[in-house]
């Protein structure tokens, strides 16, 4: 056998002596080996001006380095085409490899290829590339480009999510009916183009914060104090599912911190508005860090959402995706965990409380794109399998369609439920009544289009722990 | 309960996955992206050429048999089935053939089958998709391959036209035609691939356009070779068509996406995820935690903060130099991008210029491993106790050239699950 004289520029592994061996061992940092070249170079790129005025300067980041420097690698190996959705079931879409890395190197800029609104920006692409290309990242990218100057003004609309909460919540019962009324939606579709048949929230009669201030927020916890971030559909409309989870945290012993925020701007930047979502995010930044110091330490406070894609937001979309480098954002983004991540997290330091009830029950549960991307597994399976009686089944599809608003729009609706129906199947056939998704958006598609009443994973935990 | 990582989603990452998993171990899974598989033809090599072509893989890499001691004088390394043997090889391919079932792979590791190519040329390999077994060449057959004027991938009138010049290794010949047919996959798409043909074809309604299109053409006593897209969910749709038309259908596998692989990809992957196997999907490993002479974590670039997944062994089962996972950097420095493992390569020089010339030395580069495939060090101890290397990572052969990825993945997971699963009972 015959050895290079330097078999290895990182280190020497193979000098076997004790005391060759003991920094190495004692080495916990993640530059132990191999390091993480690939997140250094995030942080060195230099500044975007994605935070900064006009639509023009926001737009200056697409197309930019770090998306870009990933499109070389690609080897044409197709394993994107196979697993894209969209591609899967309408020829509109010439497909990520195309639009992706492959429309890029013409681009510079400027817009080559009008298919590329047909991407949902639903990840999968980036996720099963085993090179490394952000396909989905540079899509959106292009998208916000091509769109910028003529935004349609439904794309505008449903970005905003707060606005549409606020609006909605004092006329709960009205906007609901009206919602519900076919006529209505009709209108809705002529005049601004979201589809008659597409799930929109229902409207609730009170607010999260409206009820957090009556309740009178949370008491000291054995374990400590946690920020909650309940983003504005967990903040309007998906009411139900942040009391659970602020339940649900004090239950296993944290004290509950709620400051005032808004949205994160997930909704405007996949609907192209980077530079609005550029200014969401680090206003909701300044938000979470109004309250999140605990006192007398420099560390910050964990901050627990149950709103799976806000989180994908705010650890790595903002910066991935809207080129957002700014400070806060970093200081955020590490902070923040899913809830079911959360949990998952004390189990595994052996802090979470396991005298949960049975649940003799079977469920499907889904895991959105938006989570997926993420890159740390299923943590709600992992969780869920800890409630005796349980059983749950990973539905194994990639997406249900909805991707955000995508599934919204009239001439996109028809590719959402293609795309979402061996979903729907799944899941009908594995339980009637009752599914399991970690997102919003998914759960109205879910719901809307299988007929099965959907929840978030910790609807389960909250039962379990005999909340209800 | 113990905890073992799976770095890698490869052949070797998911047979390991899977045999570990099934002996009651708590696995997780960790890979960048989806593995080699479906770039593959979907059939297991074993052992294709040593040079010369092999009839019996088996015995061919057996002790006595010619590959190994001729590749080991020839490069100075030591080949990967010299390590594994023979009898692990043949545990691993058939725990592979038993998990998946006929209607997936079928075949016999001491016999390799000799299978039209993409290209019209005539490979050998130990296991193939049932759909495929039809195509086994035999002197004097009358065959027909039908191409699809919008399936690009596949050229009918190439493939008829090589193989019917084409010797067999038996000595006779072929007697093969080609016809073409127009029939879009997708209404409106004029160049579709195999997987969107492989999703029609999952339709009766399909099936029976493309028999009633295809039957008018077929000769008496001819079997039918077509493009590998006969199905992706439903394994019996090939059958199905063989019966519409009244003879022998067989799939030919195509270049990526090749849908028989795919259809490997998706099986196993069901299959871990009914064992309940903790998948990490499009995640890179970005380094370890490590006690005294142990790995004890493997750390994952989670977006947010980095995650640290507890072990008490390790599969690593990267790929090689085509995955990335041995990186050659532009003064022709390689290395290995986790660990930092030292690699072994052969004497001379790594590259040369001529790109239709000899075998490229650098796809032998690799590391070495004990018969247990733990990694070892210059010095031949292991350079972790608990760190075992399965797949594309071994040093010593050239998969491309002997058609051996199959055999080696497959063998160096089983050694390595089945040792681990030893030392932690
Ligand atoms: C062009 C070509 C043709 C070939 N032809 C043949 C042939 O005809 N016959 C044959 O037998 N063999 C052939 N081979 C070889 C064959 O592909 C390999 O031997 C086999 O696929 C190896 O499987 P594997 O599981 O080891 O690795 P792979 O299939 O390469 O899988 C590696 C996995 O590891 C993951 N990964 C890598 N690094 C990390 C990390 N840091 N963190 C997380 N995940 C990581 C990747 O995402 C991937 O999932 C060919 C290879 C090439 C390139
Ligand atoms: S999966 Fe990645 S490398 Fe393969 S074609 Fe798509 S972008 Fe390129
Ligand atoms: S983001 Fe989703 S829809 Fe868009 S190209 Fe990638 S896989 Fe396809
Ligand atoms: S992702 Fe969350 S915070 Fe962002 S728009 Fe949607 S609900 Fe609001």
């Amino acid at each position: 056998m015959n050895w290079p004289p330097k078999p290895s520029r990182k280190g020497s592994p193979n000098a076997r002596t004790p005391a060759d061996a003991a920094p190495r061992a004692a080495d916990a940092r993640p530059s132990a080996a191999g390091g993480r070249p690939a997140a250094k170079r995030l942080r060195a790129t230099p500044p975007t001006t994605a935070q900064s005025g006009s639509d023009k300067a926001g737009l200056a980041f697409a197309g930019h380095e770090l998306a870009r420097a990933s499109l070389d690698a690609c080897v044409k190996c197709t394993i994107c085409e196979t697993q894209c959705p969209v591609m899967a079931v309408t020829p509109l879409f010439s497909g990520p490899k195309y639009a992706g890395p492959q429309g890029e190197r013409f681009r510079h800029g400027e817009s080559v290829d009008g298919s590329l609104d047909y991407c949902s920006s639903c990840g999968t692409c980036t996720l099963v590339c085993p090179q490394g290309v952000k396909i989905a990242e540079l899509n959106a990218q292009a998208r916000a480009v091509m769109k910028s100057g003529h935004m349609p003004l439904r794309d505008r609309l449903v970005s905003q999510t707060v606005l549409m909460g606020k609006v909605m919540t004092p006329l709960a019962g009205l906007a609901n009916g009206a919602l519900a009324n076919p006529l209505a939606r009709l209108a809705l579709e002529k005049a601004v183009g979201v589809h008659r048949d597409a799930p929109l929230p229902t409207a609730q009669p009170q607010s999260f914060a409206q009820w957090w201030k009556q309740r009178g927020g949370s008491k000291p916890g054995p374990q400590g104090r946690i920020v909650f971030f309940h983003g504005c559909a967990g903040g309007y409309f998906e009411v139900e599912t942040s009391k659970r989870a602020v339940e649900v945290l004090e239950r296993v012993g944290y004290e509950v911190v709620v400051p005032k925020q808004g949205c994160c701007g997930l909704a405007q930047q996949s609907n192209g508005l980077f530079d609005q979502a550029a200014k969401s995010v680090l206003k909701l930044c300044d938000a979470l860090l109004s309250t999140g110091r605990t006192p007398g330490s420099a560390k910050g406070l964990t901050i627990v959402s149950a709103s799976g894609s806000c989180t994908g937001m705010l650890k790595r979309e903002a910066r991935e995706i809207l080129g957002v480098t700014d400070d806060r954002l970093a200081d955020v983004s590490v902070r923040v965990r899913d809830i079911m991540e959360f949990l998952l997290d004390l189990h595994e330091a052996g802090r979470l409380p396991l005298d949960f009830q049975p649940l003799e029950m079977t469920v499907p549960y889904h895991a959105p794109c938006q989570l997926k991307g993420q890159g740390m597994g299923m943590p709600a399976l992992e969780v869920l399998r800890l409630i005796p009686g349980l059983t749950v089944v990973e539905s194994g599809r990639a997406c249900c369609g909805m991707a955000g608003t995508y599934g919204l729009k009239k001439e996109k609706h028809a590719i959402a439920q293609a795309v979402g129906k061996p979903l729907f199947d799944m899941v009908r056939a594995t339980n009637p009544d009752l599914a399991l998704c970690d997102t919003e958006t998914c759960r109205w598609q879910l719901a809307k289009s299988s007929g099965v009443r959907t929840e978030h994973p910790i609807y389960l935990v909250h039962k379990a722990y005999g909340l209800d | 309960m113990s905890t073992v990582v799976v770095i890698g989603a490869g052949l070797a990452g998911l047979a390991s996955a899977s045999r570990l998993a099934e002996a009651g171990i708590d696995v997780t899974l960790v890979t960048k992206g989806l593995g080699g598989l479906q770039l593959s033809q979907g059939t297991i090599d074993i052992l294709g050429y040593s040079p010369q072509r092999v009839t019996n893989p088996l015995a061919a890499i057996a002790p006595g048999g010619p590959l190994v001691p001729d590749s080991t004088a020839a490069t100075g390394l030591i080949h990967p089935y010299a390590m594994i043997g023979a009898e692990r090889v043949k545990a691993g391919v058939e725990y592979l053939a038993e998990l998946l079932g006929e209607s997936m792979l079928v075949g016999d590791p001491t016999r390799n089958f000799q299978l039209p190519t993409a290209l019209g040329g005539v490979r050998p390999t130990a296991l193939a998709a049932p759909s495929m077994a039809a195509g086994d060449v035999k002197a004097g057959d009358k065959w027909v391959i039908a191409g699809l004027r919008r399936l690009k991938d596949f050229h009918a009138r190439l493939v008829a036209g090589n193989l019917a010049r084409t010797t067999l290794p038996d000595g006779g010949s072929l007697q093969v035609r080609a016809v073409s047919l127009d029939l879009p996959a997708v209404k409106g798409e004029v160049d579709s691939n195999a997987v969107i043909y492989a999703r029609a074809c999952d339709d009766q309604g399909f099936r029976v356009r493309l028999a009633g299109e295809l039957k008018p053409l077929l000769k008496r006593g001819e079997k039918v070779g077509l493009p590998a897209m006969l199905g992706l969910r439903d394994p019996l749709a090939w059958h199905d068509l063989s019966q519409k038309l009244g003879t022998q259908v067989f799939e030919i596998p195509l270049g990526p996406p090749s849908v028989p692989g795919l259809r490997l990809n998706d099986a196993l992957l069901a299959h871990l995820r009914r064992l309940g196997v903790r998948l990490v999907n499009g995640n890179r490993a970005i380094g370890y935690r490590a006690e005294g002479d142990a790995v004890t974590g493997i750390e994952v670039a989670t977006a947010g903060a980095p995650r640290v997944y507890r072990c008490d062994a390790v599969v690593y089962a990267p790929g090689g130099l085509e995955s990335g996972a041995i990186a050659m950097d532009a003064d022709g420095e390689l290395s290995e991008a986790l660990f930092g493992l030292p690699l072994a390569r052969p004497d001379g020089e790594l590259l040369h210029g001529r790109f239709w010339g000899a075998e490229q030395p650098v796809f032998r580069v690799g590391v070495a491993v004990d018969s247990s495939m733990r990694v070892l060090g210059p010095d031949s101890a292991p350079v972790w106790a608990n760190l075992r290397a399965a797949g594309g990572l071994l040093g010593g052969a050239n998969r491309i050239a002997e058609k051996s990825g199959e055999g080696i993945a497959l063998g160096s997971a089983v050694a390595a699950a089945d040792a681990i699963i030893e030392e932690l009972s």
